[in-house]
């Protein structure tokens, strides 16, 4: 009976919260905003808040096409790899407190997940036989190497400073020392390790200075190109997830803290209390990260070469990281 | 009404492929004009897509010569279904100044179904924008017969 309960448990914390449907539903409304806020800063009235939804359902009922020169299992399984990943990923965030999952070394499983819908999106345009998707591919590999050292550098400042020497890999202690000692962000040492985490999230996500790989007005969203219907719909739905989790990671690394507990009436319902004001709050740091470094900096910049995209991140988020690196190794 | 949801949705989120078939420019500028701030198009959930497998929504220019025949034939057979045309300016509804040419082999009528013509020389954004906004809500029809008549085969 218990092993049954706690299946279930399991079942419902991967597949509605915190899991797929609420990573879903959070991630479709912060894209909304995320165009909202970008149409409002161009001057124009802009789509409604919920047209990622309408995308993702217009989407659902395309008649979906596989090409001829597609290898089609793998052209139909990548989508779905990327978002199961993304799903699981939210599992080990914990919302100020206790994560569903928690292991000694959170952070280097999340290295992986986040890796996996970026090699998806490689599988499935490799998959579909199409030369504008290999251009895309090559240079979404070269976009992966471009953050991926400045993440870990990330990383690896963050789990010094909370750890000590024996580095602190786990997400609940990261969190758990930041409620003993204030939010990460406050300490000085870590600010530049905190703006390179900023750097890093549109490059990740894919957002416009950084969104060589998928542009849509000279290789037409490359990998994505003979993408319909379902599968096309999955792939938008992961850059919504994306958004949202990448955001979340970054209030968790820089801003967790201890939340808020409310105490009141039976213990059942104050738990459940402060975890939704705990997730509420949680929503309303992710779309201020995101309007600060996506949206912002959409509005004001324009498509950077892949290049330049690879130098920037290798010299000055690199930089970045590494100066709060040293100086947390030399104890500050 | 989840499929209630999906048809809505249809008609709040079409998706645009622009086929130019030797058209003069003056109704490309005025489509893409159609989506500056000025106009914002993107109220009504309108988008230029890059590949044909992404379109609801195909907007087609231009007299139609000899040279992009093929292609734009080739184009419309790689779009998904449900989809709508939608035929821009005067040109590939009769051939406008470029009638009689012999490169000439509009008008478009004779390729496929055209939902929805825009006229003039050139269309104004107004109503380019209100001829979209047709074509949408004709989609969502188009998608809601498709349902039907799965539910009939069943
Ligand atoms: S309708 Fe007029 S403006 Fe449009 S393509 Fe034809 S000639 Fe050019």
């Amino acid at each position: 009976m218990e092993l049954i309960l706690k299946a279930l448990g399991t079942l419902f914390s991967v597949l509605i919260y915190p899991g797929f449907l609420f990573v879903s539903a959070v991630g479709l409304l912060l894209a909304g905003f995320d165009r909202k806020v970008l149409a409002r800063m161009q001057k124009r009235v802009g789509p409604p808040l919920l047209q990622p939804a309408y995308d993702f359902f217009k989407l659902l009922g395309k008649e979906t096409l596989v090409p001829s020169r597609a290898n089609k299992a793998v052209f139909l399984a990548a989508p779905v790899i990327g978002t199961a990943s993304l799903a699981v990923m939210m599992l080990f965030l914990p919302i100020f407190g206790r994560a569903p999952l928690s292991l000694r070394a959170d952070l280097i499983v999340i290295l992986y997940l986040l890796t996996i819908p970026a090699v998806a999106l490689i599988l499935g345009g490799s998959a579909s036989g199409s030369p504008f998707a290999g251009i895309g591919i090559s240079r979404e590999m070269v976009v992966m190497m471009a953050y991926e050292l400045p993440l870990i550098l990330v990383f690896l400042a963050v789990a010094r400073k909370t750890g000590g020497s024996e580095l602190c890999f786990s997400l609940e202690r990261i969190v758990a020392w930041q409620a003993e000692h204030g939010p990460l962000l406050f300490h000085w040492a870590m600010i530049p390790a905190a703006l390179a985490m900023l750097f890093v999230i549109p490059a990740e996500v894919g957002t416009q200075p950084f969104d060589a790989a998928e542009a849509e007005t000279e290789i037409c969203e490359g990998p994505l190109i003979e993408y319909s219907g379902a599968p096309l719909g999955l792939f938008k739905l992961n850059t919504a997830i994306k958004m949202f989790l990448m955001t979340a990671l970054f209030c968790t690394l820089f801003l967790g803290g201890s939340g808020v507990t409310v105490t009141l009436g039976p213990i059942w319902l104050g738990a459940a209390l402060s975890a939704l004001l705990n997730t509420l709050i949680l929503l309303a740091l992710c779309l201020a990260v995101t309007l600060l470094c996506m949206t912002l900096v959409h509005a004001v910049t324009a498509r950077l070469k892949i290049e330049h995209l690879f130098r920037f991140y290798w010299t000055v988020v690199a930089g970045l990281a590494l100066i709060s690196l040293i100086l947390v190794w030399l104890g500050l | 009404m989840f499929n209630k949801l999906i048809a809505d949705s249809l008609s709040r989120s079409p998706w645009l492929y622009h086929i130019n078939t030797g058209s003069c420019n003056g109704c490309d500028i005025e489509l893409v004009a159609c989506l500056t701030p000025r106009y914002d198009a993107e109220r009504f959930g309108f988008k230029l897509a890059g590949s044909p497998r992404h379109a609801d929504i195909v907007v087609v220019s231009g007299p139609i010569t000899s040279q992009s025949k093929d292609r734009l034939i080739r184009t419309l057979e790689q779009v998904p279904r449900p989809f709508c045309v939608v035929s821009l300016g005067s040109c590939p509804r009769s051939g406008n100044v470029f009638k009689g040419s012999y490169s000439v082999e509009g008008p478009l009528e004779k390729y496929i179904h055209v939902d929805v013509s825009v006229a003039g020389c050139t269309p104004k954004p107004e109503a380019i924008i209100e001829g979209l906004y047709q074509a949408a809500r004709i989609l969502k029809e188009k998608r809601l017969a498709i349902q039907q008549e799965r539910k009939e085969a069943d």
